[in-house]
């Protein structure tokens, strides 16, 4: 009898290190994959601004895009990572309620040197860090996508690689810590929900390329004496189009980075997912709710504007008006949210355009404006709902989403107009005339984009 | 609108989570957003036929 309770406690024991085994594997592939994906959307900001870059431009439209990207990750690597753990409790840097905040905990894990180091490298002990560090940087390449799409045609390399830096390694990771982290004061203080980021991502990085753009100016033959605007067409909008769907896609692996798996020793739950201020979430309410918000999106664009750029931006608005609830919308609302931004896009895009601000892909409108939305709207409809895990804690709330919104507002536009306006007294920010009428490849590229030229489309057959 | 459960603690939630969770309201978004479809396929017919029709001869 001993005998077999020894050998039945040995194999219950065995079945649990595999269940952990399992488990621990799982929540590494999770993040794994969240990363590759997000790399899509990349992929996708990549060929949207290329395609919306007149033909002199669109290599050098490319090499911004990609030099950001390359800049951001070690930039996050060597500080960014560590803003977001050190400052969730404001500029005081001190330990919050949570205990995984402060400069003390961001110093012992977030550093690539000294003991920290053991979580930012290679660890047998460790599973989790590098797939949780990688989706962040793909976080923070996000926000300087955002940016990049906005200045084409006219900004320095340089200069746009530095303010890439600020928005996507500190701007925005500020604002993460003080909104997307279960310490952060704008959650344990005012309740803020933001589970996909509408506002901490996206409306920072469409507000600090408004900040930027103010001191960039607009593109040479952009607005007439008079301040009426031209349309200036990019070279390839079925580029365009097909980069808004990757983004799209892309998308999907964000959001899924948002999510906390469980099971793990720095989990929320044993047995459900969780959203990062340890709410809890499902995939499923995720796949109800995205899907609705691209298709609203769609449609509200398509009935005011016909045209297939607003209709991609459109899905792209339909998530981010729904991005702060979309673990706790119903999806009839979710539809009819992202519908409402889908409708408002292109006539807040034409309000700011009537104000002299050259934003050359309507970034500034889509996340910026629309990001705000969605952040006030979830006040609006989710009043009530306990913001983080346990009890006593504070509730969502209409004027709690509305002082996250101005925060992020302001963590967005005003690094993003001090930055730019010290890079203008410079000399870094734009290209000179000349340059910029000749055209950027030719100034900067040694390769052509269409050495060929591009043909007209061949007779169909008979 | 607000929390779906009298307690606004996440603990005591243990199936549905959503907003207007209880109440008439998801019936009403389901078919708001189903007339929001409808709505734009008649006024979108309505306009495309309009333009198509310029190009009649």
């Amino acid at each position: 009898m001993e005998e077999q309770i020894a050998e039945l406690t040995a194999q219950v024991a065995a079945l649990q290190g595999s269940g952990g085994t399992t488990n621990r594997m799982f929540a590494e592939t999770f993040y794994y994959l969240t990363i590759p994906l997000m790399i899509i959307i990349h992929a996708g900001f990549l060929a949207y601004e290329m395609g919306a870059s007149r033909m002199k431009n669109v290599l050098s439209s490319g090499v911004k895009n990609i030099l950001a990207f390359a800049f951001m990750i070690p930039t996050f690597y060597f500080f960014g990572w560590w803003v977001y753990w050190g400052f969730p409790t404001g500029l005081t840097l001190s330990e919050g309620p949570a205990g995984i905040s402060g400069a003390a905990y961001a110093s012992a894990i977030a550093w690539g040197w000294g003991d920290s180091a053991q979580y930012m490298g290679p660890n047998i002990a460790d599973n989790a860090s590098g797939v949780f560090f990688g989706a962040f940087a793909l976080f923070a390449a996000t926000t300087a996508s955002i940016m990049s799409g906005a200045v084409i045609e006219r900004i320095q390399t340089v200069g746009f690689v530095i303010l890439a830096i600020v928005l996507g390694s500190f701007a925005w990771v500020v604002a993460a810590a003080w909104g997307w982290h279960a310490d952060g004061w704008l959650v344990t203080k005012f309740g803020v929900h933001d589970f996909g980021a509408a506002g901490l991502v996206h409306a920072v990085a469409g507000f600090f390329a408004l900040g930027v753009l103010i001191n960039l100016g607009p593109r040479i033959g952009k607005f007439n004496d008079d301040g009426s605007a031209n349309h200036i067409a990019g070279h390839n909008m079925p580029m365009t189009v097909v980069g808004l769907m990757l983004i799209i896609v892309g998308f999907w692996g964000f959001l899924m980075a948002c999510v906390i798996v469980p099971g793990e020793a720095w989990s929320w739950f044993g047995d459900k997912f969780a959203t990062i201020y340890g709410t809890p979430i499902t995939l499923s309410s995720l796949s109800f709710n995205i899907l609705m918000a691209i298709a609203g999106g769609i449609i509200g664009a398509w009935i005011t504007t016909k045209d297939p750029f607003w209709m991609m931006s459109g899905a792209l608005a339909g998530i981010i008006s729904t991005a702060s609830g979309l673990d706790i919308y119903f999806p009839g609302l979710t539809f009819i949210i992202a519908f409402s931004a889908g409708i408002i896009l292109a006539p807040a895009a034409n309000w700011l355009e009537r104000r002299g601000i050259d934003d050359a892909v309507g970034a500034v409108t889509v996340h910026g404006t629309i990001g705000l939305y969605g952040v006030i709207m979830l006040g609006v409809f989710a009043s009530g709902y306990p913001a983080l895990q346990g009890e006593g804690v504070p509730t969502i709330n209409l004027m709690g989403q509305i002082i996250g919104a101005a925060v992020f507002f302001g963590l967005g536009f005003v690094p993003g107009y001090v930055v730019s306006y010290i890079l203008k007294m410079f000399g870094m920010l734009r290209v000179p005339e000349g340059a910029e009428i000749a055209g950027m490849d030719t100034v900067k590229v040694p390769a052509q984009g269409y050495p060929e030229g591009i043909p007209s489309s061949p007779a169909p057959a008979e | 609108m607000g929390f779906p459960y009298d307690t606004a603690d996440w603990s005591v939630v243990d199936g549905a989570m959503f907003m207007g969770w209880g109440t008439a309201m998801p019936g009403l978004y389901t078919a708001i957003a189903a007339i929001i479809c409808v709505a734009v396929l008649v006024i979108g017919h309505s306009s495309e036929a309009k333009k198509a029709k310029r190009f009649d001869k």
